[in-house]
């Protein structure tokens, strides 16, 4: 407990320190209470600050990659995506269709088991102790697909600028199509288990509640923003890759409390896997790799790109000074943007609320810090 | 009165073998509910102390042992390390009454569940002067919120007991289990056993119900300042409270060692019935920690003050009835079952229904984006095999 | 009240699933074939010494500098038993600091390094995460028997194809020198030989 003598001395502040019981890594929160409503929230971050955006400035296209799949440990390749999207549109080559299919492939898979974690974890903080396991059950489906492929569980360095590493192997189709029916499954069984629980209901349904205006003007992006009515996803208005080729719904909610929030990326699972089976129909033969140098050493220019992650609008501005290591590469994270509604959402909640409503907006601190 | 010396041996031999079960019993429940927890969950849960692991509770208590015993230096200290003792004495004293066998009891009173409920309280108070002799702001919150909670949820399990005791027309152990014996009373008032269950978890303090101190990742509880050994009596008196919780579901509401044999059994095997129906208990309690996240403190004392005391309230006069009027006994099953039907159908329209129309209405009405035609590939092939140099992205 | 127990009737399924977790660590979960561990040095057995020259590519293209490596004169070169006329003296690869990216796999042009399926490498001692050129040959060793390991690059890595290629286009230009005149044809005949792939080696390093 804090208190700061030269402020006002009838509210007492509270400490979520940064060691949480629950996940979402290492953020301080300080409640401004008046007895059991909260005042105001002081969010503390740069716990986990590792410098990434300095350490880009030092090496080379190849490993900023390695970076990239950091800042967000939980979706990689939507990181690495983001990026070598943006090295291809400063260097003008364009991946084959074949990789850009194998690239959103992998990239809504691991959204998927983005937003299974996202299911396990905040059923913990809300004290239900079985949908974690039953979620991370599916995720270790889907992270051992991504070992098959790319070599690694995690830290995959599998998206290369202008393609991705290698072809994936022969029995690719038939392993993930097997994937997508079992995944399917478990994610039917959080939502049995957990979405319509009353206790559930009750602890999310009116709590932390955003309505649309504000949510845009906090900046808000991702399900968190859709939850509030805004029906923005980047991948539906500004498309990228092969994503003007597959039939998806975005879903969007109406009341912008917690339990939208959830049910969203709940039901973004389902689409996410359908997608997968469009693009698996889809995928065609061919390389996996542009043609042409294979060191980037683009031209000096600077260039935008975001794209939709689990956690919302992941933007990448990067700058080259005609080098082979970028000048400068600067990270718009979902998480940090999303966190400036934190204080709009908790103000006049419970206490216990705050676990609820911090556990919502599913931050990852590796993205907030950087 | 005369107190012979074999008098006081057999006592406290009594005492000492009643000190045993429940200990042993409450710490086989410690292994029982990560065993179960785990399977539960897919997982085997510990299996590595000793075979099934069945010594992982003595490393948790050695674990325990072993940790520095520090206490707030501003605390009071003579009520900071008596307060577990307050919590954990009425867990044990109320296992005298309990009869395991017609004829294994330490003293069977004629006033058993009265007994049974002027002790259980008892520990509240123990719970209450832990939070405030902590001398910590938010252990006094804590305690006083448990003190809140524990003394709401005690109304039901009186109220419950009393009709148990109505039903059978005694307050001793031994003549409600033979009332039992055609019918057990959880067949005769199902309602019954459903809130006495409930309280019972509140009682005790599991989830649903343990925000108390379970909300220790935002305020702290009234345990909060505790180490070590003093902590694992806490953590003991509440296991033991929870085979209590399923030994007297076992006697008031499953027919105790009788039902559904009539006729007595030997006594191991009248124990083993008894116990077998207890740990039953105890793994439904386990199976709701398994299943149900945390409720938040004003909706827990909301559960209690608005449904549970006039529920309970309602089939009080329900079983007052009956038995004036003399009605068969399914007639009460019946009305149990219908004063049960409106809760459920509230909280159905209430929370339920709008909860499932908006899912329905969310998946719904998402956006739906159309795709693209891809553009023809540059050679002819059969679907889904397009050689493509490259890539046409937007 | 029937959602919670329908999400009771769901948790109440699992108890007759199969335990999801191994027992570790009794219990190794098998690790797929691209599988991504430690990084290890391979062997060429044609020559009997590892296929690394230490050119040091994979220590200047590590994100996290955690290699380091000295090269020496080759003895086997001056034998003729290899083609390589460098070889590894020492290498080092702190395991604290290797994030297992694969780049050094991607950058190496000699087939010298792989990444090993071995993960498991803690160590008691501070100084345990210190991989030298022993521990890396015998993960090397290890990975090449486990996945019956073979070289992208053969004609241009393994020494027996490279001293052969070499011993036959030796040949091929005796044969053509000796239907030419014969005039001080021996000084230009040995040298130029060797020149020639140490050029194609820098060649193919560059592109």
């Amino acid at each position: 407990m804090t208190t700061e003598p030269q402020l006002e001395t009838v509210d007492m502040m509270l400490n979520m320190g940064p060691q949480h019981p629950a996940t979402h890594g290492v953020f301080r929160m300080v409640l401004k209470v008046d007895g059991e409503r909260v005042i105001d929230v002081i969010p503390h971050i740069g716990y986990l600050h590792r410098g990434t955006e300095r350490l880009a400035e030092v090496e080379t296209y190849g490993q900023v990659i390695t970076l990239f799949d950091r800042v967000d440990y939980i979706a990689n390749l939507n990181n690495e995506l983001a990026f070598v999207r943006a090295g291809e549109q400063i260097m003008e080559v364009e991946a084959p269709e074949r990789a850009q299919y194998i690239r959103v492939i992998l990239a809504e898979l691991n959204r998927v088991a983005s937003h299974l974690l996202f299911i396990g974890t905040y059923a913990i903080d809300l004290g239900a102790m079985t949908p974690v396991m039953y979620g991370f059950r599916e995720r270790e489906r889907i992270q051992n697909l991504f070992e098959h492929v790319t070599g690694a569980r995690m830290m995959h360095n599998y998206m290369r600028i202008g393609g991705v590493k290698s072809d994936v192997p022969d029995d690719f189709v038939p392993w993930v199509r097997q994937l997508i029916g079992e995944v399917r499954k478990g994610v039917e069984e959080c939502d049995k288990l957990l979405s319509t629980n009353e206790v559930f209901l009750g602890r999310t349904r009116g709590v932390g509640v955003i309505d649309g205006p504000t949510a845009v003007s906090c900046g808000l992006s991702g399900p968190s923003l859709r939850g509030s009515g805004v029906p923005y996803d980047v991948r539906k208005d500004d498309p990228y890759e092969i994503y003007p080729y597959l039939n998806y719904k975005v879903p969007v909610g109406e009341n912008g409390d917690c339990w939208d929030r959830y049910y969203l990326r709940m039901l973004e699972c389902y689409e996410s896997l359908s997608m997968v089976e469009q693009c698996l129909d889809q995928i065609p033969e061919g390389p996996i790799m542009a043609a042409g140098r294979r060191i980037a050493r683009p031209p000096a220019g600077e260039v935008f790109v975001h794209s939709e992650n689990p956690r919302g609008d992941l933007g990448v501005y990067l700058v080259s000074d005609g080098t082979d290591k970028p000048y400068r590469v600067k990270i718009r994270p979902p998480s940090f943007c999303n966190l400036v509604g934190l204080a709009t959402m908790t103000r006049g909640s419970y206490i216990a609320d705050a676990v609820a409503i911090l556990g919502s907006l599913d931050i990852v601190l590796g993205e907030v810090d950087r | 009165m005369n107190v012979t010396l074999s008098d006081a041996i057999t006592l406290g031999v009594q005492l000492f073998a009643l000190f045993n079960v429940a200990a042993l019993g409450a710490v086989s429940l410690v292994w029982l509910e990560r065993r179960f927890l785990g399977r539960l969950q897919g997982r085997p849960g510990p299996n590595r102390v000793g075979p099934f692991g069945l010594l992982q509770p003595i490393a948790d208590a050695i674990k325990l042992m072993s940790k520095e015993d520090v206490a707030p230096g501003s605390s009071q200290r003579l009520l900071f390390y008596a307060s577990p003792i307050l919590v954990f004495v009425p867990a044990f004293v109320v296992w005298l009454t309990f009869p395991l066998a017609r004829d294994v009891v330490v003293r069977n009173m004629e006033m058993g569940l009265f007994f049974f409920v002027a002790i259980s309280v008892l520990s509240i108070v123990g719970l209450v002067l832990a939070g405030w002799s902590s001398n910590s702001k938010y252990a006094i919150l804590g305690g006083f919120r448990a003190a809140a909670q524990l003394v709401s949820y005690e109304i039901p399990i009186i109220t419950m007991i009393l009709i148990v005791g109505m039903l059978s027309d005694s307050l001793d152990f031994v003549k409600v289990v033979d009332a039992q014996a055609t019918v057990p009373f959880i067949a005769v008032v199902p309602l019954a056993f459903v809130i006495f269950l409930v309280a019972g978890l509140a009682e005790v303090g599991r989830t649903p119900f343990d925000i108390y101190f379970a909300e220790s990742e935002v305020v702290g509880g009234p345990f909060v300042e505790y180490s070590g050994a003093h902590w694992a009596i806490f953590f003991l008196a509440e296991y033991v409270n929870t085979f209590v919780v399923g030994i007297l579901g076992a006697l008031l509401f499953l027919g105790g060692w009788r039902w559904p044999f009539g006729a007595d059994l030997p006594q191991v095997a009248s124990v083993a019935l008894l116990m077998g129906k207890a740990y039953f208990i105890v793994l439904v309690i386990f199976w709701i920690r398994g299943t149900y996240p945390r409720m938040r403190i004003d909706q827990l004392m909301a559960m209690a003050w608005k449904w549970l005391i006039p529920l309970s309230f309602v089939l009080f006069l329900a079983a007052a009835f009956q038995l004036k009027f003399e009605w068969p006994w399914w007639v009460l099953t019946i009305l149990s079952l219908v004063i049960l039907v409106v809760p459920v159908i509230v909280q159905s329209r209430k929370q339920r229904n709008p909860a499932l129309a908006l899912a329905a209405r969310y998946a719904a009405n998402a956006v739906v984006v159309q795709a693209k035609p891809r553009p023809a590939p540059a050679s002819e092939d059969v679907a889904g095999a397009t050689p493509a140099a490259e890539g046409t992205s937007p | 009240m029937i959602s919670g127990l329908k999400g009771m009737l769901v948790t109440l399924r699992w108890l007759g699933k199969k335990n999801i977790t191994a027992n570790y660590p009794k219990e190794h979960l098998p690790v797929q074939e691209r599988f991504m561990g430690f990084p290890g040095l391979l062997w060429d057995e044609t020559a009997e010494e590892p296929f690394c020259t230490g050119c040091m590519v994979c220590v200047r293209e590590c994100p996290t500098q955690c290699m380091t490596a000295i090269m020496h004169d080759n003895p086997k070169a001056a034998e003729g038993t290899s083609h390589r006329r460098k070889i590894i003296e020492t290498f080092e690869i702190n395991l604290n600091r290797c994030i297992l990216c694969g780049i050094c796999v991607d950058v190496c042009n000699f087939d010298a390094i792989a990444m090993s399926h071995e993960h498991e490498l803690a160590s008691f001692a501070r100084t345990g995460a210190r991989a030298d050129l022993g521990l890396l040959l015998d993960l090397g060793r290890k990975f090449q028997e486990e996945v019956s390991w073979a070289p992208k690059g053969a004609d241009r890595n393994v020494a027996s194809v490279v001293l052969a290629k070499r011993a036959a286009a030796e040949a091929a230009k005796a044969a053509a020198a000796a239907a030419a005149p014969k005039v001080e044809e021996t000084p230009v005949a040995t040298e130029a030989p060797e020149e020639k792939p140490a050029a194609e080696k820098i060649e193919e390093g560059d592109s």
